[in-house]
């Protein structure tokens, strides 16, 4: 066992961790936080991102024991319960989810690209929509609400909305 | 002065759920935790076809940690059996665990539990199993060789199921035809792939003798009634729970055996058990779809009228029947939805579920149909073209245009917009099509048009399975609509909802019918406690029949509403109108009273009711699907541009005009619609779940097994005719499905378009487009 600290969503904690044990499952285990899913615990599908040191990571691909002292977000903090975030309001108002098992990964992976539009200021076209949004597989929406929602959200930005 | 009464069926109502989705705060399978749960590990076939000789579970004895072993052995006499009444149709059974034999790779053998996930999958790595293996049926080829070895003890041959079915006089049709043309089609088999696997949790309480079980299902009701039967349980003491289920898709609509399996070792352990389903096992041992072979034979005069059709069906069913829907649906889906949206009226299909060493083939959206409409749609084409005909003219002469429309084996459709879809499509794609014939002089660059005209019989009725004797037996959908003392309501669905939006669309249907706001209303599903005994989430029943059940009990509720306002504001119960949270008397709106001082009435301050009237307000009502379903249709475009040096194919544009009645939602449709295409293209272009000589899957992970991505998928285009049906309460047919009937079909003849060939199986992916591409690269 390992004793490590992360600064999750803002609170600190020290605990033990197995070397294997993946972050995913100790975000999900030992933090409560549901909002982290798993979609195919190989690295290919983008449902269990986080964000470590504000980098959009595969929590799957990752063991919590490599992340002492890291501070990490996940979804559970970006809207709080009501899901405010422009990004979140985006989604709801273009339908980009249906079921909802990818949507936590989508969201972490998108919040990045769309600051990073917004900094630039400027809109960016479908196919850099879709591009940033490759290494998620969503099997719901096909993924037109989704191009929408990112749309919307960086045009809120750019508006200064975000 | 009338009240003004706001409508929201047919408003663009954002989804209530979504909420929970966004926040993070959603609880699905895996969020589902017991003190006390052991987690389960399977030991599973790795090899497909093999007696066991011994299992070796000694090495567990040594571990430091507590594990529990089971094998078939403990599980002996428990199974899935799912026949369909067909006395044609060879019997099997497939054990919870192995039992002597095992059938393909993946099967279950063996189970282990440990208090921790890790170490019961680390545990359970350590049972030894010593196969010994035996030949396998790998092919339809050889599955259909009587020659070879039966994978059942006493059956005949690896035929499970032969039928036919037929209609008018063939054999007139072809002595009449000017033209035969005879084609093959096949379509690959693949998975369905929810993003959410699937999973299962139980715990059993011995004093009061009562079984939960949690599943990722969308069926709660139907798991609990086979848990029942098969641990002979009194229903009333279990409860299935489906909570959030992160996309379901016809995969997660059929009884598992590990459904039971875990319900039975929650009782036996007499500790709560879990089992989550990794990638790996929702790949190699769900369920799979389609795998089909068709061969079709079209009988056509002169002038082009399709006269009749003959036709042979095959599936790779792989080695078990699933619950409900059996091996026999699958093909004979197929014979029953061939003859389509056109009219003719002499048919013939012989059709057969053939047994491999493979995994079963089950449901998964759309049902046989992606790949009916896949041989149907190519063969217009490939009929079009051996006439010289444009392929919207040729099927504008064949389609049906007068409804109700009795079609050659006797089934009613009702209307539809079958020729002005079609119309409407070829006005849309005008240019693509100008595009693509000048692209014909191109060596390099070849841009192709195809469409997929189709019908798709939904929300299926009692008699239709009835009549296919098939063990789901009915179709009906219930809801209990109540409303308590400050005016909320209440809506217990026997729907699940798993993406659909149905605690939504629901609150829109019973928000008009009892004039209150959707936000005033509460959906509850997915829990057999609280909701009224239903089919479940599946075969695209959801708005036509569930909205219809919600419609009707909120009525019903409504009527008793007006009765206690015409009796508080004196006037007759004919006169009142509910509308924004107030009964009003027609006419006079000065004379109203707020609906939650009615249910107070009803509820509370009973003294105020009517004389001799009962105190309560709920209603319920049972929807069941019109006899032959009702009939949904939609034309289907695919623009594609081909580069033809390195045969990479791009999907440029896809279209739809689809037709699925009364639109509860549009918002949720176009999402539907969306969703159900792009999985018909992840068919059509990247999915296979392939197996080798040996029946090993080779396709285990999503670095093999290929899912539509992004940047793969243009921006979809939807356009919508409304026929709304007399045969559902609200005029809505179903669509959950109709999205991923089409895309095969019509990118297959987008193909076959540009590149000037015949298309005869997907996937069409870069590997496929560069062989059919071969000729225009010349010699080289
Ligand atoms: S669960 Fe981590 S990438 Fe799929
Ligand atoms: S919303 Fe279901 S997988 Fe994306």
């Amino acid at each position: 066992m390992i004793d490590i600290t992360l600064e999750v969503n803002g609170k600190t904690k020290t605990l033990s961790v197995e070397p294997r044990h993946l972050l995913a499952d100790v975000l999900r285990q030992e933090f409560g936080l549901s909002g982290v899913h798993i979609g195919c615990a190989h690295g290919a599908c983008g449902c269990c991102t986080v964000h470590l040191d504000e980098t959009p990571r595969l929590s799957c691909l990752t063991f919590a024991a490599q992340c002492d002292g890291s501070e990490i977000r996940t979804v559970e903090s970006i809207g709080g319960p009501t899901a405010e975030h422009a990004l979140q309001q985006a989604f709801r108002s273009e339908h980009g989810l249906q079921c909802g098992y990818c949507t936590p990964g989508f969201i972490m992976t998108l919040m990045p690209f769309i600051e990073e539009m917004v900094e630039q200021k400027r809109l960016p076209d479908d196919d850099e929509i879709r591009e940033a949004m490759s290494g998620n597989i969503c099997r719901c929406t096909g993924y037109h609400g989704i191009v929408a929602a990112v749309r919307k959200a960086v045009n809120l930005g750019l508006g200064g909305g975000i | 002065m009338k009240a003004d009464r706001p409508k929201h069926i047919g408003a663009r109502v954002q989804r209530f759920e979504d909420t929970r989705l966004l926040s993070g705060s959603a609880r699905y399978i895996d969020d589902i935790r017991l003190p006390d749960m052991l987690h389960l590990s399977f030991v599973r076939a790795d090899t497909a076809h093999a007696n066991i000789v011994e299992i070796d579970t000694s090495a567990l004895a040594d571990l430091e940690y507590a594990t529990w072993v089971f094998t078939g052995k403990d599980t002996a006499g428990l199974s899935m059996k799912a026949h369909q009444d067909y006395p044609e149709m060879q019997y099997s059974e497939q054990p919870l665990l192995a039992e002597g034999k095992v059938r393909f790779v993946g099967e279950p053998v063996a189970v282990v539990l440990a208090e921790d996930a890790y170490r019961a999958e680390d545990a359970a790595e350590l049972v030894f199993v010593d196969y010994e293996t035996l030949p396998v049926i790998g092919t339809m080829a050889q599955a259909r060789d009587s020659s070879l070895p039966s994978l059942f003890d006493g059956w005949a041959s690896n035929v499970i199921v032969q039928r036919q079915m037929k209609g008018g006089d063939l054999e007139a049709a072809k002595a009449a035809a000017a033209h035969v043309i005879k084609r093959t089609y096949s379509t690959q088999r693949q998975a369905g792939v929810p993003m959410e696997c699937r999973g299962v949790v139980a715990s059993y309480d011995h004093a009061d003798r009562v079984l939960t079980v949690w599943s990722s299902t969308q069926m709660p009701h139907l798991v609990r009634t086979y848990i029942s039967e098969e641990l002979d349980l009194p229903e009333s003491r279990i409860r299935v729970v489906a909570p959030d289920v992160g996309g379901g898709f016809g995969v997660k609509g059929q009884v598992f055996g590990d459904e039971v399996l875990v319900a039975w070792l929650a009782m036996k352990t007499g500790r709560p058990v879990k089992w989550i389903e990794d990638r790996r096992e929702h790949l190699i041992a769900s369920i799979h779809a389609r795998d089909h072979q068709h061969t079709l034979e079209a009988y056509v005069s002169a002038d082009g009228r399709l006269l009749g059709l003959k036709a042979d069906i095959t599936v790779d069913n792989g080695a078990y029947s699933t619950f409900p829907f059996t091996s026999a649906g699958e093909p004979g889906m197929v014979g029953k939805v061939l003859p389509g949206p056109y009219d003719f009226q002499a048919y013939e299909a012989t059709f057969r579920a053939v047994a491999t060493n493979k995994c079963a083939i089950g449901t998964y959206r759309g049902v046989a149909r992606p790949s009916a409409v896949f041989s149907q749609e190519r063969l217009m084409d490939d009929i079009a073209k051996e006439l010289g005909m444009d392929p919207f003219d040729f099927r504008l002469k064949n389609i049906i245009r007068q409804f109700p429309y009795k079609n050659v084996l006797g089934f009613s459709y009702d209307e539809g917009s079958y020729a002005q879809s079609l119309e409407q499509m070829q006005a849309l794609l005008a240019e693509d099509v100008t595009e693509a014939a000048a692209s014909r002089s191109s060596s390099t660059k070849r841009v192709g048009v195809g469409i997929a005209c189709f019908i798709e019989q939904t929300a299926h009725g009692t008699p239709d399975f009835t009549r296919r004797r098939v063990p789901i037996e009915t179709g009906y959908i219930a809801a209990r609509v109540e409303m308590s003392p400050d005016g909320e309501v209440t809506i217990d669905l026997g729907l699940q909802n798993h993406g659909q939006g149905l605690e939504t669309t629901m609150a829109q249907v019973a928000a008009d019918a009892l004039g209150v706001n959707p936000e005033n209303v509460y959906v509850r599903h997915g829990d057999t406690l609280t909701t009224p005994y239903s089919v479940g989430t599946w075969g695209s029943r959801g708005g036509a029949l569930g909205g219809g059940a919600v419609h009707l009990a909120s009525l019903k509720l409504a009527a008793k509403l007006k009765t206690i306002a015409a009796h508080l504001l004196q006037a007759k119960p004919d006169e009142i109108e509910l509308a924004n949270g107030n009964a009003y008397v027609r006419d006079a709106v000065q004379r109203f009273i707020p609906i939650r001082k009615l249910a107070r009435a009803a509820l509370r301050n009973v003294d105020q009711l009517p004389e001799g009237m009962q105190p309560g307000l709920e209603a319920e009502q049972r929807q069941d699907g019109p006899k032959d379903g009702t009939y949904s249709n939609a034309v289907h475009a695919a623009v594609v541009e081909i580069d033809i040096p390195t045969g990479k194919m791009k999907l440029r544009r896809f279209v739809v005009v689809e037709d699925c009645g009364t639109i509860l939602n549009p918002l949720v449709v176009d999402g539907q619609v969306r969703g159900g295409v792009v999985q018909g293209i992840g068919s059509a272009m990247f999915e296979h779940f392939i197996y080798d000589a040996e029946c090993q899957p080779l396709t285990t992970s999503f670095a093999d097994y290929l899912m539509p991505l992004a940047p793969e998928i243009p921006n979809i285009e939807v356009h919508h005719i409304e026929t709304p049906t007399p045969l559902t309460p609200l005029g809505a047919k179903g669509l959950g499905e109709g999205g991923a009937i089409g895309p095969a079909a019509a990118i297959a003849n987008a193909v076959a378009n540009a590149l000037d060939v015949g298309v005869s199986c997907t996937p069409l992916n870069t590997n496929a487009i560069w062989k059919l591409s071969q000729h225009l690269r010349g010699a080289a």
